[in-house]
């Protein structure tokens, strides 16, 4: 008995009892065919049973998100982020090199995204600024001189193309351990659309929606830096600084310990550590508050690097940031390696997502929602009710009417019909295709359709009966007098689904592929599985009528 | 049984009349669509369309009155079977069905622009859920479905459809043409598959359905099915021609369209049926496919008769005149 439950134990054994009814009851030159499609037949049947959840076993079907429950999300990468980020870098770096180098300058800009300009560069100097700029702006930097001291980079096409594809797989790569930490069975997570900056999230299943939302989008952009001031306004902040932010520092916000108001933390604008360095995080108790927050460990160069920048601040404030938002400003009392806290205003559930999304690593750019579809498992269950029932009455409308008009003949058409659809639901259980409730509505459609082909072949028969042929030779001129027809149809209907396709993922794509697969069942049930039971029922003998 | 015996209808003889109602109906239809607009679901004209289950039977009202404290103007109905205890709430985009009126491009540069800014997206799906546990807190929601398009998202899928549509039709004419040794088949199954997909849209402009990714699946789907009912009656030109080569053409498109008309009828019949089964029992959801799948197949067939084997006739008339010299045309 176990052994059947092997997919392919059980097909053998099924084919081989076939072979011996092929055998006992249908004449010689018919067997072969009878084993080769019945063994077909057989072998579709086998791949899709169980078709949903029985005494609990997995389905085969694999169900999509309207009909199952669960999210789709579709994100757009804002690449501006990364080009920003790509631009900040440069900027600081010629900064950096040219007080280093004693260069004396007005200004280092950034302009736009993917540009920046040096501007007031003493004349002396200018070539030392050039050999900064062409040193670090070697690849994918464009460096012009307009004269006057002043430089102009920007970021090459081919290096911005780079960027942004760098960016998206490194987003998928990070959304990917997200939700594996989310325990999501069969995600998917692809780039979409044509413009190549958008992601396609689909977690069927997920019921708390905005917990999976959250941990999908957050950015998660940890750094921890030297905190130089605090005020409760941007403006007290500047005050010493006549209300420009210097170059090596960076206003941040946070908040108070007064609710809603929030307080400002003048920074470092170079971070000590950032999320690259975390090793792992996790939930962790405040023992003073009892109240939840995350503990993080570093990698080894992170505590290196940590080691240091504490044993040198004893005494100075380091502000924890969290995408852009200062979550608390702890004072450092010693040195410390490896290990961190965050402590925020979090709740339980709160601090468990941030741990998770700490661990799965930042997104390199905020991600934009553009779309959404949550479906609730219940209305799914509905969906299927309603396809389900859509179907029976479908079959049942046909079955009866193919009977009627056509007596026995229709008794064919109808088996050929219960071919096509265990072909159909084979080949996508085989393929792993997705059912949607618009597929359901594509089985449907095949259903209709493929009585086409068993009319266009009936009718001709009749024709050709009424022309005065025998009914061995109506037979045989009908299933080859349409060939080509149904070949043709076939075809143009076969052009008109692979457009579907083009809608690309989602509910229509499950419609294209069960009208694409269908149309290809639909030749073999209807035509081949149709004139082989024709042959088989007429026999050798001349049989002089057909109850056609 | 047989529905009808021998038929021997002159179908093109009355070409003129049919060419006419036809062209009748595609202005009815240009006029209807560029006055009243069609109406778009959700994912065509961006914004928020909710689908909330209760505990138990929903008051509309009261459901009405609580979502419009936070999206007023918002729609409420009630949605499918009504033992199902289902609302769909619509936010954004046009006025829904419950206003009649389709008003398609209200939601540009208004005040019901969808939200674009991150993670403002579901702000007003999260705002009616946490309203409607306030002020409908009698009645708990159990469930709740969100769809939410951003308006960029709605308008490229829009051309998008369009697109696919016309390059779709394109790909059949080229194909027929190579089938068939002649643009004009092509063009013919073409033109007569364009009239039924805007015929189509007019009949779902008056019945007030909207234009969603099912109705687009279900026109792009006609597309393929309506040209193919076309070959079964060319494949039969094709073959009468070469039986009786002496044979005016009009006659043999006329007796082709007699022989397959009984296939014709029967397989438009029982296709026909089956999308019945999907508008009648398919659930809200595949109302409109089943809708539009079945308008269509009734055209198709009308188009497949009465339109597609005119134009080839006219075509080859038009042709023949005018490749003759001295004619009255040249």
């Amino acid at each position: 008995m176990s052994s059947l439950e092997n997919p392919f134990v059980l097909w053998l054994v099924l084919t081989a009892v076939l072979a011996g009814l092929a055998y006992a009851f249908i004449r010689k030159e018919l067997r072969t065919k009878a084993v080769l499609y019945g063994g077909f037949l057989l072998a579709c049947a086998v791949l899709v049973w169980p078709p949903y959840e029985m005494n609990g076993k997995p389905g085969k079907l694999r169900l999509g998100l309207d009909l199952r429950g669960g999210m789709h999300l579709v994100l757009q990468v804002v690449i501006d982020d990364a080009l920003n980020a790509t631009t900040d870098d440069a900027v600081q770096y010629t900064r950096d090199q040219t007080t280093r180098k004693g260069i004396t300058l007005s200004a280092v800009t950034r302009t736009s995204p993917t540009t920046f300009t040096v501007e007031g560069v003493e004349p002396a100097r200018v070539k030392d600024v050039r050999d900064v700029l062409r040193d670090y702006l070697r690849d994918g930097w464009e460096l012009r001189e307009p004269g006057e001291g002043r430089f102009l980079a920007q970021i090459t096409e081919p290096n911005q193309r780079q960027i942004k594809e760098r960016t998206v797989s490194e987003a998928i790569k990070t959304l990917e351990r997200r939700v594996n930490q989310l325990g999501v069975a069969e995600p998917v997570i692809a780039p979409h659309g044509s413009r190549g900056d958008q992601i396609l999230v689909q977690l069927p299943g997920v019921t708390d929606v905005e917990a999976a939302k959250r941990v999908v989008q957050r950015t998660a952009q940890l750094a921890l830096k030297l905190v130089e001031d605090q005020a409760p306004t941007q403006e007290a902040l500047l005050q010493a600084f006549q209300g420009k932010v210097p170059d090596h520092l960076e206003v941040a916000k946070g908040q108070g310990d007064t609710p809603g108001q929030p307080v400002f933390y003048l920074v470092r604008r170079e971070a000590i550590i950032t999320g690259r360095d975390l090793k792992s995080a996790r939930v962790g108790i405040d023992p003073q508050t009892n109240a939840p927050d995350v503990n993080f460990t570093l990698n080894p160069a992170g505590a290196d690097k940590f080691k240091r920048a504490t044993g040198a601040n004893i005494g100075r404030r380091l502000a924890i940031i969290l995408d852009g938002e200062v979550f608390s400003a702890p004072t450092v009392h010693g040195q410390i390696s490896n290990e961190g806290v965050i402590q925020g205003r979090f709740s339980t559930q709160e601090a468990e997502e941030l741990a998770k999304v700490l661990r799965a690593g930042a997104l390199p750019a905020t991600l934009r929602p553009l779309q959404e579809l949550t479906v609730g498992a219940s209305l799914g269950r509905d969906s299927i009710r309603s396809g389900l029932m859509a179907s029976a009455a479908g079959m049942a409308f046909i079955t009866i009417f193919m009977l009627v008009y056509y007596r026995f003949s229709g008794l064919n058409a109808v088996v050929a019909l219960l071919a096509n659809l265990i072909i159909l639901l084979g080949a996508m259980a085989y393929f792993g295709a997705t059912l949607t409730l618009p597929g359901i509505a594509g089985v449907i459609l095949t259903i209709g359709v493929g009585v086409d082909t068993n009319v266009l072949v009936f009718e001709r028969i009749r024709e050709e009966l009424r022309n005065g042929k025998t009914v061995n030779a109506a037979v045989k001129n009908g299933f080859e007098r349409v060939w080509i027809t149904i070949l043709d149809t076939h075809a143009t209907a076969l052009i008109a689904a692979a457009f579907l396709f083009q809608f690309g993922t989602g509910p229509i794509k499950g419609f294209a592929v069960t009208l694409v697969i269908g149309l290809i069942a639909n030749v073999f049930a209807s035509y081949f599985v149709s004139k082989f039971l024709f042959e088989w029922v007429l026999g050798k003998s001349q049989a002089a009528t057909l109850s056609i | 049984m047989e529905i009808i015996k021998n038929p021997n209808y002159d179908f093109l003889g009355k070409g003129r009349f049919f060419i006419a109602l036809s062209l009748a109906l595609i202005l009815g239809t240009l006029a209807l669509v560029s006055t009243r607009g069609l109406r778009y679901g959700v994912e065509f004209s961006g914004g928020t369309q909710l689908i909330v289950r209760f505990q138990n039977p929903p008051e509309v009202d009261q459901v009405r009155d609580a979502v419009s404290k936070v999206s007023p103007g918002a729609v409420i109905q009630t949605y499918g079977d009504p033992a199902q205890n289902k609302v769909l709430v619509r936010i954004g985009g046009h006025e829904g069905p419950a206003e009649g009126q389709g008003a398609l491009d209200k939601q540009v540069g208004g005040q019901e622009a969808p939200p674009e800014a991150p993670g403002a997206l579901d702000k007003q799906a999260v705002q009616v859920r946490e309203e409607l546990g306030k002020s409908y807190a009698k009645n708990p929601v159990t469930e709740f479905s969100s769809e939410i398009v951003g308006a960029v998202v709605g308008q490229e899928l829009r051309s998008k459809a369009i697109q696919l549509t016309i390059l779709g039709l394109l790909f059949q004419l080229v194909y027929i043409a190579i089938r068939f040794k002649g643009g004009v088949w092509g063009a013919a199954a073409v033109i007569a598959c364009l009239h039924d997909v805007v015929i189509c849209l007019g009949f779902l402009a008056v019945f007030g359905y909207e234009i969603t990714l099912n109705v687009i699946a279900a026109l792009l789907t006609l597309v393929g099915y309506s040209v193919n009912d076309t070959i079964v009656i060319f494949d039969r030109v094709r073959e009468n021609l070469k039986l009786h080569r002496k044979d005016p053409l009009t006659k043999v498109l006329n007796d082709s369209i007699n022989q397959t008309l009984t296939r014709t009828l029967i397989s438009n019949g029982t296709t026909f049926l089956a999308v019945l089964g999907l508008y009648l029992f398919g659930g809200e959801v595949l109302r409109g496919f089943g809708f539009t799948m079945a308008i269509g197949i009734l055209i198709g067939t009308y188009s497949t008769v009465f339109i597609a084997a005119p134009i080839v006739v006219w075509w080859t008339e038009w042709q023949a005149k005018r490749s003759k010299p001295g004619a009255k045309a040249a």
